[in-house]
């Protein structure tokens, strides 16, 4: 499918008022060229790749537009995503052309003409030009769309297609090109029909693997934009739908459907996504994650739910959706398990909760506290994705040597330490006082130091602090823990003095 | 009526008593529950800490907010026993203002901290909808949720949805009891069943002048069932128990004992 007019369309979409004739130039080798046109402009004469002076020599009021590659990506994008009702594998073409895989696909619409026809008409109705053709092969599509007559090429005669199509049609840069016309070729045949090692040896192997790509001589796969799904279910409505309620029935109704093809694969869902095309063009892709695989529909609704409340303000519906697609991008194996007569384990509840837990708030935000084989505090402790955890090899918690009668581990640990003021009566004793957050504490009790010196073999500027960790309670009950950090003399030289940290609370 | 059924005006009598005099209120099998603390506490509270409640916790000074969270691991290790999970919310913001629940930490303290789930939400509000989401789950022993401030969110109407999730997610495993720490007190309206304001008391030092075990020093504000009143009381971390604080030392436990926590001696 090739957009013709893509820049420009894009502007005049955008535009209030109609304006027939206009260019895009962008500054190209320094000077200022034109880069895409209308349909008007090009009546008048005006090619792309003029420089813009003389253009405006000859029309001096041509009106110009600064050129967006990064707008016409963006719409080429969305375009893209929106095709995705026609096939789930789309594949961009840059700078304004899209491939679209149909086969399998047209018989839904009612065949590849019907196919296209609806294609460009919808595309017509959104103020985009294009031109389509469907080809056995994709450098043969891509040719025809540009410079032979855009329709369906049967099957079979894509050769006989290309084969009257000039050189420029091959996907070849408009050098190769010019070189091969002024050696008197000028059409595809003209190319075929010769002997091969010359051009190789002239033009390099890429015009000889164009040549045999059109021709479908030599495989050329589409690459997808987004990943192929496992399995998809989908909904198509003559009229948008909008509310809330109806989308998450459809998405139930979606994820019986794709549950029954899972069941016979004997699989369960990971990771599932909604795409709701919506009338005008727009598509909202929703993801979930899962904990372990799933194939209740009831439970895939709520976890939509829940990831709709929180997208509210994102998804607007407009003016309704015309089609929704569940499909399920990653599957696991999942074995049917023999539940209980009783029924009472709730494992399995929990794996819900932490879902729509995981839905609404990003699998991330999950975490289980997973002890980790080293002894500096802050890392002695991971929080782990609760989804992940069961995998994760977990360090049998070896615990802190416990020589008091008090745990010798805060239960709340800040994640920076907070600077503190503190008195010692001796440089390297236990302190005597601490000021946190402005208010000062008497200590009565110390226990330490415990010293804890980090990990010289990860340390390579060799500048990391040995710690000396003190239990203390305050006068008024506080229990906290308090380092200081470095050594005196050894690693802090006086006049410095090591700085102190609370690092956390007891109970 | 008469012979028939008599069990349902004997429970519509019940409540109507209990209705009169909460002290009176019946003990209906299964749906009573209490989470024991230690003995004067719970003559006030009519047994023990109602379980499928919501129970409201503040710390006196911010920084009391370690003892505020150890009470509320401590009644947590209580309710889910050996296997039960216990979820903890909280949100961004207090993680960073007064520091995350501590893994190794919570080991030594009697919560086992691989049974303890942390969810990290961004708003306030989302902490509301987490807990009672959490409190419907009848997989979870316990919720603690946490809210910087007097968690200003958390008013008349929200506190009476949580204890209504409370309630109805009572089973077999779920004692549905529901912890709500906010980093300030409060004298706002809410639905909780109690409402706690918890500094830490200088603990009993050892035979060689350590710290001892973590003493709370409790005001019980609120109480729908009773009197109000202050206590402090001592967490064993070895046994999982309350007990009222004495002033006199006690015998250090035997190192042969059966083992919970694995006392480790150093050196």
């Amino acid at each position: 499918m090739w957009l013709r007019r893509l820049s420009t369309d894009r502007i005049e979409r955008r535009s209030s008022e109609r304006v027939e004739i206009f260019v895009v130039v962008a500054s190209i080798n320094g000077a200022q060229r034109i880069t895409a046109l209308t349909d008007g402009a090009a009546r008048l004469g005006l090619k792309t790749g003029m420089g813009l002076a003389d253009a405006r020599a000859r029309y001096p009021k041509l009106p110009v537009v600064e050129a967006d590659l990064e707008a016409d990506q963006r719409l080429l994008e969305n375009i893209a995503d929106w095709c995705d009702r026609y096939t789930p594998l789309v594949g961009l073409d840059p700078p304004d052309g899209l491939f679209l895989d149909v086969t399998g696909c047209a018989h839904l619409f009612g065949g590849e003409t019907a196919l296209a026809r609806d294609l460009v008409t919808r595309l017509t109705q959104q103020g985009l030009r294009a031109r389509v053709a469907v080809a056995d092969t994709v450098g043969g599509a891509w040719g025809v769309a540009r410079y032979g007559k855009p329709g369906i090429i049967p099957r079979g005669e894509t050769k006989a297609a290309v084969l009257p199509l000039p050189i420029a049609a091959l996907r070849v840069d408009a050098e190769t090109a010019a070189d091969l016309r002024t050696s008197g070729l000028t059409c595809v045949a003209d190319l075929a029909a010769r002997p091969r090692a010359p051009f190789a040896a002239r033009f390099g192997k890429s015009l000889l693997l164009r040549l045999d790509q059109a021709l479908g001589d030599a495989d050329e796969p589409i690459v997808p934009r987004l990943p192929l799904p496992a399995a998809m279910a989908e909904q198509r409505f003559p009229e948008p739908i909008a509310r809330e309620a109806d989308v998450l029935g459809t998405i139930e109704h979606l994820g019986r459907q794709l549950v029954a093809v899972l069941d016979r694969r004997g699989e369960g869902g990971r990771l599932f996504q909604a795409a709701l095309f919506r009338a005008d063009g727009k598509v909202h892709r929703l993801e979930i994650g899962t904990g372990s695989p799933l194939r209740d529909s009831a439970r895939v609704r709520k976890l939509f739910e829940e990831r709709l409340a929180v997208l509210a303000d994102a998804c607007d519906p407009g003016f309704g959706y015309d089609m929704v697609r569940l499909s399920a991008l990653v599957t696991e194996r999942c074995d049917p398990m023999q539940t209980g007569l009783a029924g009472s384990d709730h494992a399995e509840e929990l794996a819900h909760l932490i879902d729509r837990f995981g839905a609404r708030f990003g699998l991330r935000r999950v975490t289980r506290l997973v002890p980790q084989d080293t002894h500096i505090p802050e890392y002695a402790v991971a929080a782990v994705p609760a989804h992940a955890s069961k995998q994760m090899p977990s360090v049998p918690s070896s615990l802190v040597e416990q020589d008091s009668l008090s745990a010798v581990r805060p239960v709340r640990l800040f994640n920076r330490p907070e600077l503190i003021e503190a008195t010692a009566q001796v440089p390297d004793g236990p302190p005597i006082s601490f000021r946190w957050r402005h208010i000062r504490h008497q200590i009565t009790h110390a226990e330490g130091p415990e010293r804890i010196a980090l990990e010289w073999w990860h340390d390579d500027q060799g500048n990391q602090l040995t710690r000396d960790y003190f239990r203390v309670e305050s006068r008024a009950g506080v229990r906290a823990w308090l380092y200081r950090e470095g050594l005196y003399d050894r690693e802090i030289k006086p006049p410095d003095r090591p700085q102190w940290y609370l690092h956390g609370l007891f109970a | 009526m008469g012979t028939a059924s008599p069990q349902p005006t004997l429970n519509r009598l019940r409540q109507t008593l209990a209705e009169i005099d909460p002290s009176n209120a019946p003990r209906l099998a299964g749906a009573e529950r209490l989470v024991g603390l230690a003995d004067p506490i719970n003559r006030a509270l009519g047994g023990g800490l109602a379980c499928a409640a919501l129970h409201e916790l503040a710390p006196t000074t911010p920084i009391h907010l370690g003892a505020t969270s150890g009470f509320a691991l401590a009644v947590a290790a209580r309710a889910s026993g050996e296997r039960r999970q216990v979820l903890w919310v909280t949100t961004d913001y207090a993680a960073g203002e007064g520091g995350g629940p501590y893994g190794p930490g919570l080991d030594l303290f009697g919560m086992a901290s691989a049974r303890l789930l942390v969810l990290r939400v961004p708003k306030p509000v989302d902490v509301l909808w987490a807990m009672e989401e959490g409190l419907r789950c009848r997989a979870l022993a316990c919720v603690i949720a946490e809210m910087t401030g007097e968690g200003a969110v958390a008013d008349l109407t929200a506190t009476r949805r949580l204890a209504l999730a409370a309630r109805e997610g009572v089973s077999a495993q779920n004692s549905g009891l529901g912890l709500l720490i906010r980093h300030k007190i409060t004298d706002m309206p809410s639905a909780a069943a109690t409402r706690w304001e918890i500094a830490p008391a200088l603990s009993q030092p050892d035979a060689y002048g350590g710290i001892g075990r973590a003493r709370f020093d409790l005001s019980l504000c609120k109480n729908r069932r009773g009197p109000s009143g202050r206590w402090t009381i001592e967490w064993d971390h070895h046994e999982r128990a309350f007990q009222p604080a004495l002033s006199v030392g006690v015998a250090a436990p035997a190192l042969d004992r059966p083992d919970r926590a694995p006392l480790v001696r150093a050196g």
